[in-house]
């Protein structure tokens, strides 16, 4: 359990968690099942609570993190962000072609970032600008980013990526592994960001009550646009992580991951209306589905019945908050 | 009474939509430090004239007097920069921020970084302002977790932290419990104390009288009379509010032998709001559901259909009874006619015969095939009987007249071979003319056999339609009146909130 608070931020944080789950009692069930998860690994799968394995987890879990952050403020504006594995997947093979090229991070690392932005802001115009539901205008840019991706690669592998890129994956910073700094220096900017800031009351007001804010005179419709912005953003930075993990780029590498955020943030307890929404319950939703990846895989189960597990654990999570929401 | 000049007035303020005169020629004054008490029927014009006050509406003609001079309200930043505020009876609150930081939202004070927000600031700043309302609530409280009364009183700091000094209520007590209603006048008597004027609209003639230092009633978008508390009653007070004289006559030949029981509720409770509701429905009858807005007559109908959960108490139809949704509603026979016509009786861009089968689909295909000659024959005869004006089923139901879309709502529930029909407002949106054939149509459902309860805000379509009435007030069942009792004083009389 030690190294599974690697990635809380400090002391704050935790009686933060203790005062919020006290308060509201929400996500409290994600909790639960990420304990729960522990448990029934430690038992099942050899070697799961060795602390190296631990680790592995916490790496594991830190490009899916950067990724279900925006997701959350996402879905508090009661928004939907699909393209985000698509949009990981095209910064993935531009940010390999690019290191391979020039061989170093930083104009590689620009250019997926750049990706990220164009995307963020062209789902954020569809949606704010022209109010386009966020499923389907978010599932259009899935398929131009998955297209382009293929495009771009010819449907190879990129390969050769320069030690320098590759050591962000494998390097540490004062015994610290470099994802995990970034993971956690990524948590605490959102935290910041949703808690500390306008424009994180404007994220829970956008889904809370949007005639709130409209009447209080704030432009709704930019903030809206920046939420997926960051996410846009988010994706290019994961997709850092991504090509020094697997150190190559590839046309599928990231597909799916938005399937593996959504229910992260379902697990944590952000809610899909009224802009309920929590980002510490989001880290714990990230650590379970990243627990049941990696104990599944140590007990030599597929990645397909690893999808339905997950599955398995949202409609669970769900379930147990609807239930407790009826005996309110 | 007081040489004060008003903190508001307003002169001959007249505003209309599309040929219906709102309000014409009101004036009113709101004095510092007194509660204005506006009084009206549903539709006498309240809403509108709230609105025209926080520039949401623009008046057509008129002038306002901001401390006796001469000033415009032509939008929301107007209203604002007076000082006026309306707590509307639905809120703009932000569920999960805390109680300073929806006070605050928009204007949150800025802390040292940029775009950072000072929440030591801001939740000194939100008490102070609790505080001066006497509110022991820590701000850092998410608003999701408060109960109606506190919400309204987080809108209330909210529109003091903008410093209004002029405040209109809409109905505040309408969902308060006695306890919180007490709190509620405590904080008024302090910010009367502090001067501000308010604009008070209720329709509980307790608090009429005990909070009010002026009384306006406004009827049919006309202010029909200003008095203060202690030179009238009750009693002038309701019979201002009803004035008008009869002017629509629906003859109808009135049920002299009901027959069997259709409904009956017997102790009804749900958690929608409504308490201990016996009624019942026989046919042949038109039995009304009068009643303010906000007294559950709806939450009867809905009740009635299985739409929301019964806590207590038993529902009848026909004699069998209904416990479960819908579904089982209408296969015993009973036919909701809703209030919203458009987002809850038809598929607007479906055609008229698409909507005329949509409740009848296993009558009409019981294998589950669709046969296009069984549903042309059932749109056909029942755009024939119904006169529904439309040059044929293909055409959509959503370019139809108001009348012509209830007439297909009611063909639906024909289809599906209703026999008690509940009416929400069945006249709503609905030109004169069209109402006599509505009511027509729903004299001939009765003379068939069938039962009809229905709802009407209108109190001349209740007195001159139904057989007999129940009144509602406050969930439950005020008072019921035979065809003889029954009169629009009657009717708001008991409807009204009395002490």
């Amino acid at each position: 359990m030690r190294d599974l608070t690697l990635d809380t931020p400090s002391g704050d944080g935790m009686r933060d968690l203790m005062h919020r789950l006290r308060r509201s009692g929400s996500a409290s069930g994600a909790l639960v099942m990420l304990a729960g998860l522990c448990v029934l690994f430690g038992l099942l799968a050899p070697n799961f609570l060795a602390t190296s394995n631990l680790v592995n987890v916490a790496l594991q879990s830190t490009i899916l993190l950067l990724i279900a952050l925006p997701m959350t403020l996402i879905i508090m504006t009661e928004g939907l962000d699909l393209s985000v594995g698509a949009v990981l997947t095209l910064a993935n093979v531009v940010l390999a072609t690019i290191a391979v090229k020039t061989g170093g991070v930083g104009l590689s690392l620009l250019s997926a970032l750049a990706i990220g932005a164009v995307f963020g802001l062209l789902n954020g115009t569809l949606v704010a600008r022209l109010g386009i539901p966020p499923f389907v205008a978010t599932l259009g840019t899935l398929g131009v980013a998955q297209g382009m991706a293929l495009v771009v690669t010819d449907g190879q592998s990129v390969v050769g990526i320069p030690e320098s890129v590759q050591m962000l994956y494998s390097g540490a910073l004062l015994g610290v592994p470099l994802p995990i700094c970034i993971a956690v220096i990524a948590y605490l900017a959102f935290h910041v960001v949703l808690y500390h800031t306008r424009f994180g009351a404007c994220v829970f007001a956008l889904g809370g009550n949007r005639e709130a804010l409209s009447l209080a005179g704030v432009r709704m419709r930019w903030y809206l646009v920046a939420v997926y912005l960051i996410s846009g953003l988010m994706a290019g930075l994961a997709a850092l992580l991504l090509t020094a993990r697997i150190s190559a780029g590839h046309p599928t590498a990231a597909l799916g991951i938005e399937f593996d955020a959504i229910a992260a943030v379902a697990v944590g307890g952000t809610s899909f209306e009224r802009g309920k929404g929590w980002l510490l319950g989001t880290l714990i939703g990230v650590l379970a589905v990243g627990v049941l990846r990696n104990g599944l895989n140590l007990m030599g189960v597929s990645s397909a019945v690893q999808v339905a597990a997950i599955g398995f654990l949202v409609i669970l999570a769900l379930t147990i908050d609807a239930l407790r929401e009826r005996n309110v | 009474m007081t040489t004060i000049p008003p903190l508001l007035e307003l002169r001959g303020i007249s505003k209309s939509f599309t040929g219906v005169q709102a309000l014409d020629d009101v004036s009113l004054q709101l004095f510092p430090g007194e509660v204005h008490m506006l009084l009206g029927e549903n539709g006498a014009g309240k809403s509108t004239l709230m609105k025209v006050l926080c520039g949401a509406h623009t008046a057509d003609a008129g002038e306002f007097f901001h401390k006796g001079q001469p000033v415009t309200i032509a939008g929301p930043a107007d209203a604002q920069r007076l000082g006026i505020a309306v707590i509307f009876q639905e809120f703009t609150l932000v569920p999960y921020l805390s109680v300073a930081q929806n006070i605050f939202l928009g204007r949150e004070p800025r802390g040292r970084l940029p775009g950072t927000v000072d929440h030591g600031l801001m939740r000194k700043q939100a008490r102070a302002i609790m505080d001066q309302l006497g509110m022991t609530l820590d701000p850092g409280t998410a608003v999701a977790t408060l109960g109606v009364a506190q919400q309204q009183m987080v809108e209330i700091a909210k529109a003091l932290s903008q410093d209004a000094r002029i405040l209109v209520l809409d109905e505040p007590t309408a969902a308060l419990s006695d306890n919180e209603t007490d709190k509620l006048f405590r904080m008024i008597g302090k910010l009367k104390s502090q001067g501000v004027a308010m604009a008070y609209i209720s329709h509980r003639m307790a608090e009429v009288f005990s909070m009010g230092e002026r009384i306006t009633v406004l009827r049919d978008g006309k202010k029909v009379g200003s008095r203060m508390p202690h030179e009238t009653t009750p009693d002038e007070l309701v019979s201002l509010m009803v004035g008008r004289k009869v002017d629509m006559s629906y003859a109808r030949e009135f049920c002299k032998s009901p027959g069997p029981v259709a409904l009956r509720m017997r102790g009804v409770s749900a958690r929608s709001g409504i308490r201990g509701i016996d009624l019942e429905v026989r046919a042949g009858e038109i039995v009304g559901l009068a009643g303010l807005v906000g007294s559950g007559r709806t939450e009867v109908a809905r009740a009635i259909f299985g739409a929301d959960p019964v806590e207590s108490g038993s529902i009848e139809i026909f004699g069998q009874r209904q416990s479960g949704g819908p579904a089982q509603a209408r296969r015993l026979g009973a036919a909701l006619i809703p209030e919203s016509r458009k987002t809850q009786g038809l598929a607007l861009i479906r055609s008229v015969g698409q909507n005329l089968m949509l409740a009848s689909l296993p009558r009409l295909f019981p294998r589950g095939w669709y046969s296009p000659a069984s549903a042309a024959t059932l749109a056909n005869e029942l755009i024939e009987r119904l006169r529904i004006a439309t040059p044929g089923p293909d055409r959509r139901v959503g370019v139809l007249s108001g009348g012509n879309q209830q007439k297909v709502v009611i063909g639906k529930w024909l289809a599906a071979q209703s026999k008690l029909f509940v009416f929400d407002e069945p006249t709503r949106g609905i030109d004169v003319g069209a109402k006599a054939e509505i009511f027509a149509l729903i004299d001939s459902l009765v003379k068939k056999g069938a039962a009809v309860l229905m709802i009407s805000s209108e109190l001349p379509e209740i007195v001159n339609v139904c057989d007999r009435t129940y009144v509602m007030r406050e969930g439950c069942v005020a008072g019921h009146l035979t065809r003889t009792e029954m009169s629009e004083e009657a009717i708001l009389t008991l409807g009204m909130h009395h002490a």
